[in-house]
């Protein structure tokens, strides 16, 4: 809820008008479209594919298909070297690229799809995680290569000859001592399904060969993470693969990392002519969804509500390729933890093939999954010892300083104060609204945010005072852009209208490691604080070799420097300086784990956490929970600008509406039988609660300009357990599966009220 | 493919008349034939609203709507409700009150939005969220749109 408007955003002006390109609306001259065969059988070998009827038809120029790639270095991944560029002799899950057409137009490309007879051997298939576990299941990959450091520090461990491609633990105290010595031990399994994220542009690349260099213009937040497995696939130099980042139309975790960008390279290779291949949202379906996790947790607590120890088993189903499933086990492990102090914890989590669409990063990697589980289970233990649940979290809860684990960064945050800020806006809205007929519900999430300290940006500084921010941090909706302005606006101290930020394009903005994480706003912000600096050293530098100024009392003013008493323009500055009425100085701006004393070198570079207080009603006759009342607190550090940040709590918390009340991704006989819109449901206005009031604690604690820290993800982690603890305390059901779906909550209150 | 057929229609007031096969879709004619990018495709199967144009002033899906079906009716697109470089009521309020971020539901929002308002000037809560309930917006949260409509009633 805000009452403060949000300030002119040109960015804004643009989308409202319907004139923001997206990367969908963008076309190249001279470009062919290109479409996507894929596969309709979870697990099979590919004995032939006739492409002939397919060529013959008016208007297709290509068809590609595996016996095009075998020269090229084929197979890719960013954790593991799993995946063809498209499919070679097998296929491991429904919807993977068998064979793409590219013709003159969309029409023609999927009309030839028809006729391209593809005959299929099939194999024994798995969908499940825990299938895939058993001896003897179907191994969906004969053998694991993990690569290092490519696109997240360290690498994944997969186990040889199992479905298993990330197997992670952590150990501190001794836990079966611990529970030995507890007075009550409490172990649950939770369950959280595959869910899609929808991002409502559906994937879209154009990728161009023009000589011995490649463009494409992506959907994909990590520009970088592109170039280079690009790079890898076709032994091409970086400095020849540009990356073009317009606008896009919503990622979550999506479109992170690398997604179809290779398979639509690997089209115009073979064309060498710009081709566009736009999926629908069906396609975007069967690309790229959340790991589905089977969670059990394990805690002893001594009678007076102290947490003695916890034990965390996760098992990630992570789909037919591993994708960015290894880092999003191990946070699914590290989230699990919570804001309590656990002296005894064991943590284990494993990830496994198995024969369905890809898991990959989704806002707050592993984070829901795991938040999901614990946070019931700490009602159902507060319930069980006869606490009230906020005093027994209280009686846990980590202050600002203290150790999560004793190897990662001390929380920087009071979960207490957010906890008790959630609870009095409850009470407020209900008091204001006369509601005495919902039940309420708390969950508090933290989490350790992957953000590696590396980044840079170039600024510009013209003669005319207008500045060009250069950076690779991909708008996706959450409003970079115009966070960047500001801080540059702040960091020089000019206008924000004299203030430009670019399109990100690899060939000219330096290296950035990708957007996500929650890492843009404050990663980038510190790379401008960093260039700011080198353009005032630049001009310090030429202020004292033009007009003898002492450098050191050189600062920035509007449209130029001041130093002592006197006042230059950047005009007049630059034009004593070049001798013409032209120029401009840049400044590069850099982080790593060197920058600032080395202080950001420590994981997390901070704690991304929220609490979430929901009041439901139920309609006892259909089982449906509305969620009349929510409150969503973080201590965000520093608000840039309020209006975008608020956005992005609302957005997380409505988006974990759909993974909490109606999203799935179902398997049926190794198909996706929900993988349209029409079948899988996401939340809609008329889901939004009556009152939704997002609070951001700004204490100046983040390590970013004016202590502002990462956000636009915590918010997602408390939504689930707040509702199913709303569910279990006003009707006494308790509900250990996701989602919680109109006919499991009826019959979860019918078993009870039966009991 | 079918045979060429002519449509004849008002786009945002302009006379229009276009020769185009009877199998295609008011949303690839307007993105692709006019130019009109600011119409979205999202689901192709009426679910998400982001393609909604008005067709006499009532909200359609494009994605599902065939060509010549508009013949004699009057488009509105979102590019043409901001009159003479000024936003429409609707638009500066969605500016106003920060309601869209990635601005792929935008257009669709907009335009659904200004059908229920020359409906229902004074429309309740209830008929907003009804009446919205065919647009989907993955990003807001729907919660800076719902100020934004509401302050508009």
């Amino acid at each position: 809820m805000s009452d403060r408007l949000s300030p002119p955003n040109p960015d804004h002006l643009e989308k409202v008008t319907g004139r923001t390109q997206f990367i969908t609306d963008i076309e190249v001259p001279g470009m062919l479209h290109g479409k996507v065969l894929r596969s309709t059988v979870p697990h099979a070998m590919i004995k032939s594919i006739d492409v002939s009827a397919a060529l013959a038809i008016p208007g297709v120029v290509a068809v590609l298909t595996g016996a095009d790639i075998v020269g090229l270095n084929h197979h890719w991944g960013p954790s593991l070297k799993d995946r063809p560029l498209i499919a070679i002799d097998r296929v491991r899950y429904v919807g993977e690229p068998v064979a793409m057409v590219a013709a003159e137009n969309e029409r023609i490309a999927e009309e030839a799809l028809d006729a391209i007879v593809v005959d299929y051997e099939l194999l024994p298939f798995v969908t499940e995680a825990a299938e895939a576990l058993e001896p003897g299941a179907p191994l969906v990959h004969g053998n694991h290569e993990a690569i290092k450091d490519f696109y997240f520090k360290g690498e994944a461990k997969p186990v040889a000859g199992t479905n298993i491609f990330q197997r992670y633990a952590y150990e501190q105290g001794d836990v079966e001592k611990a529970f030995a010595e507890s007075d009550r031990c409490f172990e649950s399994k939770y369950e959280f399904p595959m869910v899609f994220h929808y991002a409502m542009e559906p994937h879209c690349v154009i990728a161009s060969f023009h000589g011995d260099s490649l463009t494409l213009w992506s959907c994909g937040q990590s520009p970088t993470a592109v170039q280079k497995v690009l790079s890898r696939v076709f032994d091409m130099p970086l400095a020849r693969i540009r990356i073009i980042s317009p606008h896009i139309g919503g990622g979550f975790g999506g479109k992170a990392s690398v997604k179809i960008d290779p398979l639509v390279a690997a089209l115009a290779w073979k064309l060498r002519r710009p081709v566009r291949v736009c999926l629908s949202i069906s396609e975007s379906m069967l690309t790229a969804r959340r790991l589905s996790a089977t969670v059990h947790v394990r805690t002893g607590v001594r009678n007076d509500g102290t947490i003695l120890a916890k034990s965390v088993r996760v098992l990630m189903n992570g789909g037919a390729y591993a994708d960015t499933g290894p880092a999003v086990a191990v946070k699914a492990a590290n989230r699990a933890i919570g804001p309590y102090r656990i002296p005894n914890l064991s943590l284990e989590s494993v990830a496994v093939y198995t024969n369905t669409v890809p898991g990959a990063a989704f806002r707050s990697i592993g984070g829901p999954q795991a938040v999901w589980a614990t946070e019931s289970q700490m009602d159902e233990i507060a319930e069980a010892l006869g606490l009230n649940p906020a005093e027994f979290r209280n009686r846990n809860l980590l202050r600002r300083g203290e150790h999560v684990r004793a190897d990662l960064r001390p929380i920087d945050v009071e979960m207490g104060e957010a906890m008790d800020i959630a609870a009095q806006e409850m009470s407020r809205i209900k008091a204001l609204d006369g509601d005495n007929i919902t039940y309420d519900g708390t969950a508090l999430g933290i989490s350790d945010p992957g953000i590696m300290p590396v980044a840079s940006v170039v600024m510009r500084l013209k003669i005319d005072g207008s500045v060009a921010v250069i950076s690779n941090s991909v708008e996706i909706g959450q409003g970079v852009r115009g966070v960047l302005r500001k801080l540059a606006s702040e960091q020089l101290n000019q206008p924000i209208e004299a203030i430009e930020v670019l399109t990100p394009d690899t060939a000219i903005a330096p290296y950035d490691w990708g957007t996500g994480a929650s890492r843009s706003s404050l990663m980038m912000g510190l790379a401008i604080e960093d260039a700011a600096r080198d353009i005032l050293s630049q001009v310090a530098e030429i202020a004292e070799l033009v007009f003898s100024a002492d450098p050191a009392a050189v600062r920035f003013c509007e449209g130029g420097i001041i130093f002592g008493n006197e006042k230059k323009t950047f005009s007049e500055l630059l034009h004593t300086y070049y001798g013409i009425d032209s120029g401009e100085i840049v400044g590069v701006g850099r982080v790593t784990p060197y920058s600032n004393g080395g202080r950001l070198a420590q994981a997390p570079l901070f704690w991304e956490t929220a609490a979430g207080q929901c009041a439901i009603a139920v309609d006892e006759e259909t089982g449906e929970i509305k969620v009349r009342h929510y409150v969503s607190v973080a201590d965000v550090g520093r608000v840039v600008n309020r209006a975008a940040a608020e956005g992005q709590d609302e957005g997380a918390s409505m988006m974990a509406f759909g993974h909490t009340l109606s999203e799935e991704l179902v398997y049926q006989d190794g198909q996706p039988i929900n993988a349209t819109m029409i079948d899988y449901h996401v939340p809609t206005i008329d889901k939004a609660p009556e009152n939704f009031v997002t609070v951001l604690i700004e204490s100046g604690t983040g390590p970013g300009p004016g202590g502002m820290r990462g956000m636009g993800e915590g918010a997602i982690l408390p939504v689930a357990p707040a509702i199913a603890n709303a569910l279990a305390a006003g009707y006494g059901a308790r509900i250990r599966e996701l989602p919680l779906t109109p006919e499991r909550v009826w019959r979860a209150i019918r078993e009870k009220r039966g009991s | 493919m079918l045979d060429p057929q002519t449509v004849s229609f008002t786009l945002n007031g302009t006379p229009t008349e276009l020769t185009i096969d009877a199998s295609e879709l008011l949303v690839d004619v307007l993105r692709d034939r006019c130019r009109l990018k600011g119409t979205k495709r999202s689901c192709d199967v009426e679910v998400c609203g982001a393609c909604t144009v008005l067709a006499d002033g009532l909200p359609v899906s494009s994605c599902t709507t065939l060509a010549v079906d508009i013949d004699g009716k009057s488009i509105t697109t979102i590019e043409g409700l901001a009159k003479d470089g000024k936003l429409s009521r609707v638009q500066q309020a969605f500016v106003d009150h920060a309601a869209m971020q990635c601005g792929f539901c935008t257009s669709g929002m907009v335009l659904a939005t200004t059908a229920l308002l020359e409906q229902k000037p004074s429309a309740s809560e209830e008929e907003i969220r009804h009446f919205l309930r065919g647009n989907i917006c993955r990003c807001t949260g729907y919660i800076k749109i719902l100020e934004a409509v509401k302050s508009l009633v």
